[in-house]
């Protein structure tokens, strides 16, 4: 009830701010409408949960969580690995069924569910907060950008050199920070982030600057033709569709390699310094060395996903890497659920398609797309999909 | 796992949507992407506005034959490339018969390569990148000019009236700025005229107490300010004149906003810009300004004019041979040659379309044609 | 040297407003540990609705008779709204998770800063709106310095309020609540402080401070923009946390390093790579003292 009040004072407080212009006219036409939208839907979604609490609803909610038990006991009964079979069979099979835009859309979700789990090595399961992670992203698409342009290396052999170069990039900005904690970590990942966009937009020689750098090569592929007898033909995988196939492949590559990193050795160790890092290492987990491989193995996923996002767009400028974007990415993880790699891909799908579906509102899209965001976060602190954590913790039973 | 399904029900959700959006009824769709939302959001709804002041002036004039209703699907590509490839790839769900756009050139070109694969006419108001016309798509058309030729204007200016010695140089490192200033400095250098030096600010910056301190310093005759907008330009004359800047300030059509002399009020007076002569007399000019002052939009700016003239040739291209189909579009769009609202409209084969470029002057609160290059005199 | 001491004034204004406004930050986290992203929305409503108070006053003509008067009366009035704002911000988005992971909180204020900023773009219009300047242009020169009325109104006004908030902070009642809170939440509520009433007096505080450092800046460079609070607010993140984050003395003095770096970076180097110069002495002072310049050890809080 006190949030309703709280939201009742927001709006009064945002009218003047919203419908008095300047020039001292009153125009609330344009306020009359946003103003109202955000009135009437939160005010709506406000009565929804109020009246479920006086349980007016209990009619309705009750068969639909019977029916919704029962469902989620059958779907526990099928196997884990059968639930990823079929999404991947149905990922698969997506282009089939689509056109151009839901391609282009779904490439962007895989892109940033690659993002995602990358940066979620270094949140969720190291417990660094980093906001300059898209720096890594760009170090990639720039390092497959000049090597396809200069060197005219094709995409396969470039992959693992993006990689690297990423990884090194994560140790460059690691290593300095590693004696910091909490924001102050934050606020130099953020300072590196911009440094990097800053150097790509700046450095004229290297990376064109502002101009960005045009003609990256798509992915080729060889195969063998029984046309005219037998031979090797190269193709460029240049159209939508097997652009998707090639992401969707990194995409499944990642979410391996973050599966068995997050059940290893050292997937519990980083749990270990997220939860205490005194006592982490006071039980022999080298935390020095362990830290600067969480960045460096987050980069390294970013870098696969920038090289795929240049090779993708071909043609990589600064614009594609500011800070918004390293919130986005962090979003995403918060959001689905830090640590949990079901929840994050969930993240990237709504954080992407969000704005994709909030498009048909035009100029209102990003005042939705942030309203949402709140309102998910609170409804929803913990994320769309937690983790499963071992164990209990004190602020558990806060 | 149940929310695997929920994940499957959003895909088909946003999948649904984006099919609802075809068209169903004979219509002829009109896309347009600018950034409307983000740090550019201002130049961005000057192009959207400028595609439906267009789109209004051709419905009076008694709309397309053998279409029902023109249809106008706006997007925001908020200056970012994927998210201009996404709404290309929108636009083409949408069935759109020609795009104008993009503003930012790194959205225009990835965009343009999307579009092409569709064969889709593309005409860029604003991006002024020589890249945009230069990878030999078929459908890329660019309706505002190149940054050579307005530095040509600039430096001859310069030396012919100015009679400037020396020049100093800021640009805020956009594809647009920094390409314009480094031909400025390349021609005035070739021309004579000292460089005495030349800056980089960033975009978004809002103090230029520093860099100015420097141009006060070295004292040039002329101060070459090449911004990305109007409001950056605004800031920067503010604050020339406020640390006592003497020199005669150039800057160029991005900068041309009525906005410029609203908030720099009498640090702009005296500024000079190069910019598209413009006849107030022309018949479309003054349709153009009727309609975007009915429609209620604020004074139109450099790229609304860009705006209207791209969509309105577009569209009598389709009027022109009654249908949508890219090639005619294209072979419509090559032959014309008529008075647009701010130049004269026709297309060189790689798809620019030229300009005419004068200085213009701030005076007493409004632009005012100045100088014309090509007799070398004052208006 | 006039360069210099040109350059030197400069920095100061800038980093007089970077201070204003880190401030806030500084307080906020030092309270709930929250980087409170939609700081720098309040700074840019700060501006707005001073445009809003000031264009009103000069319509009905206040401002040709008492200009001074007129701005110390929009710069309480506006300090009140964005304190109200900030306070109404607080309960409706970060309240509800007081108890929750503190990113949580981050992402929550995220979407408030983005939510604010399109609603200001969507009503106020996309193009800046003019301030009112006439009666603060101009200004003075001593030799090659020249420094105008507006840069000497924000050093003024930058000193005065900091003095007012040290006064506040560390010699009322209410100051010393709030630092009882910021020390232990629990602690201080069992000797009855409402950690509740204290936490949106903080807000209250910070987004007031950004509000009038949003009129100042509005003034200084003439108009207001629906996006201005951006970039300011990361790099006040940046001097808050360069100060030692909570850290009240800190935060000015990071703001002032900041500004200053910025000012002489741009100045004698290039200016376009002032903000790597500013981050990169932001780098090496965390490296040297990962808690910043005043800070002290913090806790190992988790994200």
């Amino acid at each position: 009830m006190t949030w309703a009040i709280a939201m009742a004072w927001f709006y009064v407080l945002l009218w003047p701010l919203m419908g008095i212009h300047p020039d001292g006219t009153l125009t609330f036409k344009n306020s009359l409408i946003v103003w109202g939208w955000v009135v009437g839907l939160s005010g709506a979604v406000l009565i929804l949960r109020q009246l479920n609490e006086t349980g007016m609803f209990n009619a309705i909610t009750t068969p639909v969580a019977n029916v919704r038990a029962a469902a989620n006991r059958g779907i526990d009964t099928v196997p884990v690995w059968l639930w990823w079979g079929i999404g991947f069979a149905a990922t698969f099979a997506l282009p089939f069924f689509t056109g151009r835009y839901v391609q282009d859309v779904a490439i962007n979700v895989m892109i940033y569910i690659c993002l995602g789990l990358g940066l979620n090595i270094v949140v969720g399961l190291c417990g660094l907060l980093d906001l300059g992670f898209i720096a890594f992203y760009g170090v990639g698409a720039y390092t497959y950008g000049l090597l396809s342009i200069h060197y005219a290396m094709p995409f396969w052999i470039c992959l693992p050199f993006a990689a690297m170069t990423a990884a090194l990039a994560g140790c460059i900005i690691g290593y300095p920070t590693l004696r910091m904690r909490g924001d102050y970590l934050a606020i130099v990942t953020l300072g590196f982030g911009e440094i990097v966009r800053l150097l790509l937009n700046n450095w004229m020689q290297l990376t064109n600057g502002p101009n960005g750098i045009l003609g990256i090569k798509a992915p080729g592929l060889y195969y063998f033709s029984f046309a005219n007898g037998f031979s090797l033909e190269h193709i460029w995988l240049k159209k939508l569709t097997y652009m998707y196939y090639v992401i969707l492949g990194l995409m499944v590559l990642t979410i391996i390699a973050v599966h068995r990193l997050n059940f290893s050795r050292v997937g519990r160790a980083w749990e270990a310094i997220r939860e205490d890092e005194t006592a982490a290492e006071l039980m022999g987990v080298n935390t020095f060395k362990l830290k600067l491989l969480a960045y460096a193995m987050g980069a390294t996923f970013g870098g696969l996903a920038g090289a795929f996002f240049a090779a993708r767009m071909r043609f990589v400028s600064p614009e594609s890497f500011t800070f918004l974007e390293s919130a986005m990415v962090l979003a995403m993880v918060v959001l689905g659920g830090m640590g949990s790699i079901p929840g994050i891909m969930l993240g990237a799908l709504a954080l992407v398609a969000l704005p994709e579906v909030f498009r048909e509102f035009e100029l209102y899209r990003m005042l939705a797309f942030g309203g949402a965001m709140t309102v998910m976060m609170i409804f929803k602190p913990k994320g769309l999909w937690p983790a499963k954590r071992f164990g209990t913790r004190s602020d558990d039973n806060d | 796992m149940k929310k695997l399904i929920t994940m499957t029900l959003t895909f088909a959700m946003v999948m649904s949507l984006a099919l609802a959006g075809a068209a169903v009824a004979k219509t002829l769709n009109v896309g347009s992407m600018s950034p409307l939302t983000g740090p550019y959001a201002a130049d961005g709804n000057d192009i959207a506005n400028g595609v439906r002041a267009a789109i209004a002036v051709v419905q009076d004039e008694g709309g397309v034959p053998g279409f029902d209703e023109i249809k106008f699907f706006p997007q925001d590509t908020a200056c970012d490339p994927r998210q201009a490839v996404a709404s290309a790839n929108k636009l083409i769900n949408d069935e759109v018969s020609f795009v104008i756009g993009a503003y930012c050139s790194s959205s225009t070109i990835p965009a343009s390569e999307t579009l092409d694969e569709e064969s889709i006419p593309m005409l860029t108001p604003a991006s002024t990148n020589e890249k945009v016309t230069e990878r030999g798509l078929e459908y890329m058309f660019r309706m505002c000019g190149r940054d050579d030729d307005q530095s040509v204007v600039a430096v001859a200016f310069m030396t012919n009236y100015l009679k400037g010695k020396n020049i100093y140089l800021i640009d805020d490192k956009t594809t647009y700025s920094q390409g314009l200033a480094d031909n400025v400095e390349k021609k005035a250098a070739a021309a004579g005229i000292k460089v005495l030096g030349h800056d980089h600010v960033n975009q978004g910056d809002k103090d230029f107490s520093a860099v100015l301190a420097k141009v006060k310093a070295a004292n040039p005759d002329v101060f070459y300010m090449s911004l990305q907008n109007s409001s950056s330009g605004a800031l920067m004359a503010i604050q020339a004149r406020r640390v006592g800047i003497k020199a005669a300030i150039i800057g160029q059509d991005a900068v041309y906003h009525p906005q410029l002399i609203s908030i720099a009020k009498e640090a702009s007076e005296g500024m000079y810009l190069t910019f598209g002569f413009i006849d107030k007399q022309r018949s479309l000019y003054k349709k153009f300004l009727m309609k975007y002052s009915e429609m209620g939009f604020a004074a139109p700016g450099a790229y609304s004019g860009y705006a209207f003239d791209a969509a309105y040739a577009a569209i009598k291209a389709i009027k022109e041979t009654g249908s949508t189909d890219p090639d005619a579009i294209k072979g419509a769009l090559m032959k014309m040659d008529y008075d647009g609202a701010t130049k004269r409209i026709k297309f060189m084969p790689n798809g620019d379309s030229g300009s005419n470029y004068i200085i213009r002057k701030v005076d007493g609160g409004k632009f005012i044609n100045y100088w014309n290059p090509e007799t070398g005199s004052t208006y | 040297m006039e360069f210099f001491i040109q350059q030197f004034i400069n920095g100061l204004t800038l980093g007089g407003v970077y201070a204003l406004i880190a401030l806030g930050y500084t307080m906020v986290y030092g309270i709930i540990q929250l980087i409170n992203f939609a700081h720098g929305e309040f700074f840019a409503a700060g501006g707005y609705m001073g445009v809003i108070i000031l264009s009103f006053m000069a319509s009905m003509g206040y401002m040709e008779t008492h200009p001074w008067l007129c701005l110390m009366g929009s710069m309480a009035l506006t300090m009140g709204y964005c304190a109200m704002l900030a306070m109404a911000v607080e309960k409706v988005a970060y309240k509800p998770l007081r108890f929750a992971s503190r990113l949580s909180v981050l992402l929550s204020a995220l979407g408030m800063s983005i939510f604010l900023q399109n609603g200001l773009m969507l009503t106020q219009g996309v193009y800046d709106k003019p301030y009112p300047t006439s009666f603060t242009d101009g200004g003075f020169s001593i030799g090659m310095v020249t420094m105008s009325y507006m840069q000497v109104m924000i050093l003024v006004m930058t000193v005065l309020l900091l003095i007012g908030l040290n006064i506040l902070v560390f010699r009322t009642k209410i100051g010393t609540a709030m630092r009882a809170t910021a020390q232990d939440k629990v602690m201080s509520a069992l000797v009855g402080i409402n950690s509740n009433r204290i936490i949106s007096t903080t807000f209250a505080l910070g987004a007031g401070l950004a509000a009038a450092a949003g009129i100042m800046v509005g003034l200084y460079y003439g108009s207001v923009r629906y996006d201005m609070g951006f970039v300011p607010g990361i790099k006040a993140f940046a001097a808050a946390v360069l100060g030692g984050i909570g850290n009240i003395t800190g935060a000015m003095i990071g703001g002032l390093i900041i500004g200053m770096v910025e000012i002489m970076a741009a100045g004698y180097l290039s200016s376009e790579y002032k903000d790597v110069w500013a981050f990169v002495i932001l780098i090496g002072v965390l490296y040297f003292m990962p808690t910043g310049i005043m800070g002290e050890n913090v806790d190992d809080t988790r994200v």
